[in-house]
């Protein structure tokens, strides 16, 4: 029927025709994109030889690519003809920084690192060093198997050697395969410390090293500060830290975010790593960086805060003392999702502090922006939030938990009874009780009843009774029992 | 695929292959069929004709048919179709974006060199960025407007001259869809004027006049005739009383709707001298000596009422002592019979007749076309005139917005696109001439009426405004589907023409809404 077929149409809003549209406009033009695909060949080999010329300055200009096959690779590598030798390699490393899928093992497997990790000692032929070291770096990066590979044919002391070539763009392709291996994890990275990997690294760092060579050492250095189970020597942490601090101070974002972020691995610890840290005096710039409108700084800046207040009171306060309490308001209301989670986790960490602590949050104002965070943040950040009223409730005075009620706290507060997370719902409970318990010394728990109950909070939590989760309507039971038994 | 050498590309690929011809429900679209149908004939090429109407019917169409490997689109300097790498990035350019620079991730445990440095690639990614917000801006702006190149008829002439096989049947049809587009208002008054120029230099080299030859040519040839003959729709078949009442041009321009343009009327006829009582007579049968210089007399008298353009290069045909027809006659009488409401036979079966018209043979097909021109004009006229003496045209703010009642006469008529698009496009002309609100005149109008009652559905074209220099670009086809998106309005989009949609009469206010905060 001509007509409901018509009408079938329509129920699609007319979305099929726009699709159609669009669907017509695509097939068009991926027939005129057949058409370039000779352009496409034309434009590799151009860039390849454009490749030649810059990445080996002192080579003989080689501008044909040579395409050698696999077998006469391994021939080369194996033989003794220099030239062969530099071919051959420079052939492997290109296969390896192809943009998609290198063929990493189909290199391991033709067996040649070992050689590839000789040829990094011909201190004769930089050239065949910076080449074996690209090739190595690039198999490194790949998966456990594929640096295990690389630290077996004995790359690490080797590596370590050329950290002093004399040629900067060696020493730099160097500090980037110790990089890849040191972040394959504790067990590797340690072994790089024990071959004392620290001392010509750091040696690396000074006023007219080029930015991207700094850029590479301070990554290569975070992943030496990198992974727990273990923690990284103490000792090393304490050669690395002062260098971290100065590289901090750069202006370079790149550079200051991934000093940043070693600073954050070296916090996450026991107190007495977080000691170290703070024993550097820079809380203040982690600070400082918090306040950043770069995410790629103030991510790893918060972070490395927030890990601090993890801490000890005095290290907490050290942190407060660098001005944390100022900047965390706007990052409680940051647009993304995590950082206001973070920022949160933070606040509730400090909460969790001493009475004089938690009055210097009410001083410094967090109050307004914990209770929008609780009424309209992200989940998460919420669940956060949660927290850091409960910390303030169980640790700050009478005075302080009237303050915490007055700012609005508890409605949003209520609100979250609702939601489908046990554990969240248990500390808020918790959280009322301890309010109730303030209200009994100032004898207002009438007045908190009637809150509560105008607030929509008594229905929930009366719903609460029936939850699953015994726990939970245990407690809600009780406060139930205890205040809203009606006498 | 866009083609550049039609020839090479184009003909000489499919002329060893069995083709499938689509074909769109317009005049100027028939007319380049007719001369590929030609040309297939000359060459023996098989082919399947399909006329398509909307878009589904070319997906459908096209899926049935999926072993024809080419789809064409035609290729046309004068369309700002952007370069290819403007909009496409060759695959190889894609990049790992393993480091997220920008949203504050950990950092890598372990990177792979690639073969350029890091800061080449800093320096590709920037460039991406801005090329991408470059490409964003080219494709709003290429997709934000739908406006027409070249006519096809015109380019399938050009690719039969080019082959050396053009014929004077197959100018003619370009003529005709070059006059489509003008008479529906595609195209722009330059570029009407430019292809004009073009066709006239192909028309003396088919139709030279050379004195001695001229009584040789038997009487049943085929001639073509520049004209700079007056607009008057169908005036030569008609009378030319009726063809001055019903062609939107005089009829705006006098106001022919109130008792005082029936006036100026008169004084206009008395003005050249032309007794009512002549010029209500069939336009043949006119004395010969009103026939003399009638042209040239009404231009003058034009003048003088303010209708500086009521002659245009044109063209006409003559073929046997009484067959003589204007490009603009044809025009009419096809598209008349295209969209012709009474149906003989199956869906196609209008398209076909419509198709045959343009043939000299079928005489009789053409005036059927002319007789249901002649009834649609009028029904167009009489329209315009209520619409606007009963103050049915509206300003929303952005837009004037017309609808068409159920029950009003000839509104049938109206649920055909291509008329509909004319009665808009005359409604608008008179309206800007009626109205004395300087804002209004500047308005586009949305112009609706009832498709389907059974299904309650209702058919709805947009217009641009109407001003001297107006380059015909319509934006409403984003606007529609924009409108539809955001109120879930159950519209279809089927037709070529963006800027014409159809949808549920029960969604139409709500969609109105739509597109006044959209516009304004």
């Amino acid at each position: 029927n001509e007509h409901s077929e018509r009408m079938r149409k329509f129920k699609n809003k007319g979305k099929d025709a726009a699709a159609l549209r669009r669907q017509r406009v695509e097939v068009n033009i991926e027939l005129r994109k057949a058409k370039k695909d000779e352009q496409i060949l034309k434009r590799r080999s151009i860039s390849f030889s454009l490749m030649d010329e810059s990445l080996s300055p002192r080579e003989d200009k080689r501008n044909e690519i040579i395409q050698l096959s696999l077998e006469e690779i391994i021939e080369a590598v194996n033989g003794s003809n220099a030239e062969l030798q530099l071919q051959a390699t420079q052939a492997t490393r290109r296969m390896l920084s192809r943009q998609k899928d290198p063929p990493i093992n189909q290199i391991i497997e033709l067996g040649i690192i070992p050689r590839l990790v000789e040829f990094l000692t011909h201190a004769d032929n930089a050239p065949l060093q910076f080449e074996a070291a690209w090739a190595l770096t690039n198999i490194a990066s790949g998966t456990s198997d594929h640096t295990k590979a690389v630290v077996e044919g004995g790359a690490i002391p080797a590596f370590i050697s050329l950290l002093s070539s004399p040629h900067m763009h060696i020493s730099e392709q160097s500090v980037w395969a110790l990089g890849n291996i040191a972040g394959d994890g504790p067990l590797y990275r340690d072994a790089l410390i024990k071959c004392n990997v620290i001392p010509p690294l750091l040696a690396l760092v000074s006023p007219v090293t080029p930015v991207g060579f700094l850029r590479n050492i301070t990554w290569t250095l975070s992943n030496l500060c990198r992974n727990k189970n273990p923690y990284p020597p103490l000792d090393a942490v304490k050669k690395m830290l002062p260098v971290l601090i100065c590289l901090m101070k750069h202006e370079d974002k790149d550079i200051i975010s991934d000093s940043c972020w070693a600073v954050s691995y070296l916090t996450d610890g026991s107190n007495d790593r977080i000691q170290i840290v703070v024993d550097t005096g820079i809380l203040p710039r982690l600070v400082e960086l918090m306040a950043s409108p770069e995410l790629i700084v103030m991510t790893p800046a918060l972070r490395a805060i927030g890990n601090v207040v993890t801490g000890t009171d005095e290290q907490t306060q050290a942190a407060i003392d660098a001005g944390v309490l100022a900047v965390l308001p706007r990052l409680l209301q940051h647009a993304k999702p995590t950082i206001q989670k973070e920022a949160a986790w933070t606040l509730s960490n400090i909460a969790a502090g001493p009475c004089r602590q938690i009055q210097q949050l009410i001083t410094c104002g967090l109050l307004p922006p914990l209770v929008e965070l609780l009424d309209k943040g992200d989940f998460k950040a919420q669940k956060e939030a949660v927290w850091a009223v409960a910390n303030f409730t169980t640790g700050g005075t009478v005075e302080q938990v009237v303050e915490l009620v007055q700012s609005g706290v508890l409605k949003p507060l209520l609100n979250l009874l609702l939601a489908k997370d046990s554990k969240t719902i248990l500390v808020i409970l918790d959280t009322i009780s301890n309010l109730f318990l303030a209200a009994e010394k100032l004898g207002e728990t009438e007045r908190l009843c009637l809150l509560v109950e105008e607030l929509d909070g008594l229905d929930k939590i009366e719903a609460l009774q029936t939850h699953d989760n015994n726990m939970v309507y245990r407690a809600a039971l009780n406060i139930i029992e205890k205040y809203f038994s009606g006498e | 695929m866009f083609i550049s050498d039609c020839r090479r590309e184009f003909y000489d690929v499919i002329v060893s292959q069995r083709v499938l011809l689509l074909v769109a429900s317009d005049v100027d679209a028939l007319c380049a069929c007719k001369i590929l149908q030609a040309l297939f004939q000359c060459d023996h090429v098989q082919y399947t004709l399909v006329p398509v109407s909307g878009w589904q019917e070319l997906e459908t169409a096209f899926l049935e048919h999926k072993d024809q490997i080419k789809l064409l689109v035609k290729q046309d300097d004068d369309l700002d179709v952007p370069a290819y790498d403007d909009i496409f990035r060759d695959e190889e350019d894609e990049e790992e974006d393993s480091e997220n620079e920008s949203d504050g991730s950990e950092p890598s445990e372990k990177r792979r060199r690639f073969e350029e440095d890091v800061i080449e690639r800093t320096m590709k990614r920037r460039q991406r960025r801005e090329w991408e917000a470059r490409r964003r801006e080219i494709l709003f702006d290429y997709e934000q407007y739908e406006y027409h190149g070249t006519s096809s008829a015109m380019v399938m002439f050009d690719l039969a001259w080019i082959m050396s096989k053009d014929l004077n049947d197959m100018l003619w049809w370009a003529i005709v869809g070059l006059t489509d587009q003008w008479v529906q208002e595609k195209i722009t008054q330059m570029k009407y004027v430019t292809d004009i120029g073009i066709l006239q230099r192909h028309v003396s080299r088919h139709n030279h006049r050379n004195e001695d030859e001229e009584n040789s040519l038997s009487i049943d040839c085929m001639r073509i005739a520049f004209e700079y003959d007056l607009r008057l729709a169908l005036y030569q078949h008609w009378s030319l009383y009726e063809s001055l009442c019903n062609t939107s041009y005089t009829s705006a321009s006098l106001k022919l709707w109130s008792v005082q343009g029936q006036k100026r009327l008169q004084e206009f006829l008395a003005d050249m001298g032309l007794p009512l009582k002549q010029v209500k007579q069939k336009f043949n049968s006119m004395d010969m000596s009103l026939k003399e210089n009638l042209r040239e007399m009404i231009e003058e008298s034009a003048n003088k009422f303010g209708m500086k353009d009521l002659r245009v290069q044109t063209f006409s045909i003559h073929f046997g002592f009484k067959n003589k027809f204007s490009a603009s006659d044809i025009v009419y009488a096809t598209a008349s019979l295209m969209e012709n409401i009474e149906k003989e036979g199956p869906e196609t079966t209008n398209f076909i007749k419509a198709l045959d018209s343009l043939s000299r043979g079928n005489l009789d097909k053409l005036h059927q076309g002319l007789d249901l021109a002649k009834k649609q004009l009028r029904a167009i006229q009489q329209t315009v005139a209520s619409c606007i003496c009963t103050n049915l045209v509206i300003s929303q703010g952005p837009f004037l917005y017309c609808s068409l009642m159920e029950g009003t006469p000839d509104v049938k008529l109206f649920s055909k696109p291509v008329s509909l698009c004319l009665l808009s496009k005359y409604l608008l002309k008179s309206f800007v001439c009626s109205t004395k609100n300087k804002r209004c005149k500047l308005l586009p109008l949305i112009m609706a009426a009832p498709m389907d009652v059974e299904q309650g559905t209702v058919i709805m074209v947009g217009i641009p405004p109407e001003t001297e220099s107006s380059d015909k670009k319509n934006f409403f086809g984003r606007a529609f589907e924009k409108a539809a998106d955001s109120t879930n309005s159950r519209t279809l989009h089927n037709h070529f023409d963006m800027s014409i949609i159809e949808l549920k009469t029960e969604d139409r206010s709500k969609f109105l809404d739509a597109l006044v905060s959209l516009l304004s």
